[in-house]
């Protein structure tokens, strides 16, 4: 019995103690080899910009929306994992991949969703994130067509979670590199589609507002120019953030008005933005995005 | 026998009590009962802990990029039914007023925005006469 008690007694201790699991440690070691050059910043401030980005998952349902049918070819195939070997790869076409997985389950296309699942459980796996990653809920929730809400808010809760553990374990600088494989695969398909349909005003104005986020991307990254592989990808980055400044986006302040329906306020947005983007602008940015994220799969 | 029970109970309650788990604002729970609360058609996005400290802190802000041709709702919940006098407001990158959902001096628990100008907006939830200085939120979107 007196044994039985101080083993509890240990335990207690124990735990109280180191404040980590044994996958924390494993994650914080695995990482070592890629550690970087700390940013010069406040933590705060970088999560802070990260939590704005938006999810790619709002462009894929305008592709949706906009009447563009589904092509698995303007996607990464899910066969080029074992090409990513580096976290830095890793965390990328992670971004990536998750970016290609919402795609495929706005569509309903449960296959190649499934394809995707596997290929970011196995990425996730490799960056020890892997057990924030419900692949048997999402796989069984795929399978049913009916059940597209809760896919959906199980993706998007599975990647807050990701993001948020690696903010809290001072690891911002791989969830910039999962937002900004995101970003990057989410502005492709936009590209592609948009070649398509040259004359869609929404997609020409979403290519258009990526500038916004573009600069918050290009600010992420700036922190971290003290690790080779950010300040390359910075570079790129600054590249394409040169042929987004050429697009001018006005922006008008006009007083909204609110009114209560049904117990929720709603708003009348009388505020307008207007983005000027000319042909050649889209097929620059078509190209450049096209260049950086074939480098970033390949 | 006892006096290790008696020491055990005693480590245990110093444990619990230094941690500080009694009497704090679990948001996490809050924002998480908010998400199935968003209103049908509106996909989850995000959510947010609002965390006031006891009263310490006056406001607690997010922000987020919104699209033009976009619509958000943001939901508040906290202790009870209503919303414990906590108030989202929307500014924009300006910091101009966009939207609030206190209205006429009324708190509502939701707002549904409808983006008419892309940029980035400042979520900002205050606490007007909160007992608790404690909630959670979710933003969906839909098209």
């Amino acid at each position: 019995m007196r044994i039985l008690a101080v083993g509890l007694i240990a335990a207690i201790l124990t735990a109280c103690g180191s404040g980590k699991k044994p996958d924390e440690q494993a994650f914080l070691n695995s990482l070592d080899s890629a550690k970087s050059q700390g940013p010069s910043i406040d933590e705060e401030v970088i999560n802070s910009i990260l939590q704005q980005i938006p999810s790619p998952l709002e462009i894929s349902v305008l592709l949706k929306q906009s009447g563009t049918k589904y092509n698995s070819a303007i996607l990464n195939s899910p066969d080029n994992l074992s090409k990513y070997n580096s976290n830095y790869k890793k965390a990328l076409n992670l971004g990536i991949y998750g970016t290609d997985l919402g795609y495929t389950n706005i569509y309903q296309q449960n296959q190649d969703g499934i394809k995707y699942l596997s290929a970011i459980k196995s990425l996730a796996d490799g960056l020890n994130i892997g057990q924030f990653f419900d692949v048997e809920t999402i796989g069984r929730l795929a399978n049913n067509s009916k059940n597209l809400d809760s896919l959906l808010l199980i993706t998007t809760q599975n990647f807050n979670t990701i993001n948020h553990y690696l903010q809290s374990q001072s690891r911002a600088n791989l969830s910039v590199l999962l937002l900004t494989g995101g970003w990057l695969e989410a502005m492709q398909v936009t590209c592609q589609v948009a070649a398509h349909n040259p004359k869609n005003q929404d997609l020409r104005e979403t290519i258009g507002a990526q500038k916004i986020i573009l600069e918050q991307i290009v600010l992420l990254l700036t922190f971290y120019k003290g690790d080779e592989n950010m300040a390359s990808l910075l570079k790129d980055m600054d590249g394409l953030k040169a042929t987004f400044d050429k697009i001018k986006i006005t922006y008008t302040y006009k007083e909204s008005t609110m009114e209560v329906v049904n117990g929720v306020s709603m708003i009348k947005d009388n505020s307008t933005t207007t983005i000027d983007i000319t042909d050649q602008d889209i097929a620059a940015i078509k190209d450049l995005t096209n260049s950086i994220r074939n480098k970033i799969t390949s | 026998m006892k006096k290790i029970i008696l020491s055990l109970s005693f480590l245990l309650s110093v444990g619990i009590g230094s941690s500080g788990l009694i009497g704090q604002c679990n948001s996490d729970n809050f924002s998480n009962a908010c998400i199935p609360k968003l209103a049908g058609g509106f996909n989850f996005l995000k959510s947010y802990k609002i965390d006031g400290e006891g009263g310490s802190k006056e406001k607690v802000e997010y922000s987020y990029v919104f699209t033009k041709g976009t619509q958000y709702m943001i939901n508040i919940c906290a202790n009870g039914q209503a919303t414990d006098g906590i108030v989202v407001t929307l500014f924009d990158s300006g910091r101009n007023k966009v939207a609030s959902s206190k209205i006429n001096g009324q708190f509502i628990a939701a707002i549904a925005y409808p983006c008419n100008a892309t940029g980035i907006y400042y979520i900002q939830y205050t606490f007007d006469g909160s007992a608790s200085h404690c909630g959670g939120s979710a933003l969906g979107f839909k098209r």
